[in-house]
């Protein structure tokens, strides 16, 4: 409790664990593709369920992102839009600690 | 998953998630009402989920999954307005992403905004008024948010398509070990993350933290003592 910092190292050794279990995991498992989740998961259904990926098809139209690129911007996008947020608000809190 | 939960089902979750909704946005205006400084540290917590969520990230299992980020918004406003900031969120990625769905989006409210921030929610309430220390109250609240948004996730998917042998069991099982399984690694990270978040919230901003009567005064003035 008398360090400063306990939970700043804490997170830091914690993303660092994340990082190196993923070193770990990507060098033993050759055939480890790193899809989604929710592809596996999809890929789960059509195995209970007997039938083909194709076979389930949207209930509602939607648009899709025609390429990986194009969706990981918008992803990244999506973070931009978090990270204002967060930044205008402790720069916030920040100011009216000063003028207080 | 837009298709992959037959149309009943679809219509059973948006059923569930609507009211829950509707309860979120006047629970939210009440909320912005009684105290105009709500707002932006709604702001710092519904900005982590959209950071959060955004994020694929690799998993022991060789496959990736999404963090939620809801953890931090249920401890500070409660599991109704958290699932109006996911809805949001979701939608989001429904309509520009392809991820989720229309059809599929009152499943995913319900797993993401409703169930996994209630189980988050109840670990923080427990917690609250023992002498637990305020951030491991906010990094297990964080955690079993992210985890019970995935476990929901798989009992959603389950019961749509129970297994030949065995139902919906059977299937439930072989869901979580896509969807939960991956997730332990994530979720711990997360609330961890979101517990250093909820410290510096706390150091810039403690008066909206006791206003809110989120945690009690004397573990905050503790916490802001020590830390």
């Amino acid at each position: 409790m008398a360090f400063k910092y306990r939970l700043e190292i804490l997170t830091i050794l914690a993303i660092l664990g994340f990082c190196a279990l993923f070193l770990y995991t990507s060098s033993i498992m050759n055939e480890a593709e790193f899809a989604g989740a929710d592809t596996q998961g999809s890929a789960l259904v059509a195995e209970i369920t007997g039938k083909s990926e194709e076979e389930f098809q949207p209930l509602i139209w939607q648009w899709s992102p025609p390429s990986g690129e194009i969706e990981a911007g918008i992803f990244a996008l999506q973070a931009a839009i978090g990270g204002i947020m967060v930044g205008w608000v402790f720069g916030y809190w920040k100011g009216q600690k000063k003028t207080a | 998953m837009e298709g992959y939960l037959p149309w009943q089902w679809c219509v059973v979750w948006w059923f569930i998630a609507l009211p829950c909704l509707v309860f979120g946005i006047y629970r939210l205006k009440k909320v912005l009402e009684m105290d105009h400084e709500a707002l932006p540290l709604l702001g710092v917590t519904g900005g982590f989920i959209f950071i959060l969520s955004s994020l694929k990230l690799p998993s022991i299992t060789g496959s990736c999954s999404h963090p939620t980020g809801t953890g931090l918004s249920a401890v500070c406003f409660g599991p109704w307005i958290t699932s109006v900031v996911c809805a949001i969120v979701l939608l989001f990625q429904s309509l520009f992403l392809a991820h989720g769905g229309l059809s599929v989006l009152g499943a995913n409210v319900v797993s993401m905004g409703i169930i996994g921030p209630i189980a988050g929610y109840i670990v923080y309430r427990a917690l609250r008024d023992t002498r637990v220390n305020m951030y491991l109250t906010v990094f297990l609240a964080c955690a079993i948010a992210d985890l019970f948004t995935y476990i929901t996730t798989s009992l959603e998917l389950a019961l749509a398509t129970p297994a030949e042998v065995g139902g919906i069991t059977s299937s439930f099982v072989l869901f979580m070990g896509i969807f939960a399984f991956t997730q332990v690694p994530l979720a711990i990270v997360e609330g961890i993350v979101l517990a250093l978040v909820f410290k510096y919230i706390v150091q810039l901003k403690p008066d909206i933290i006791l206003r809110l009567k989120v945690f009690p005064e004397e573990k905050i003035r503790a916490a802001r003592g020590e830390a």
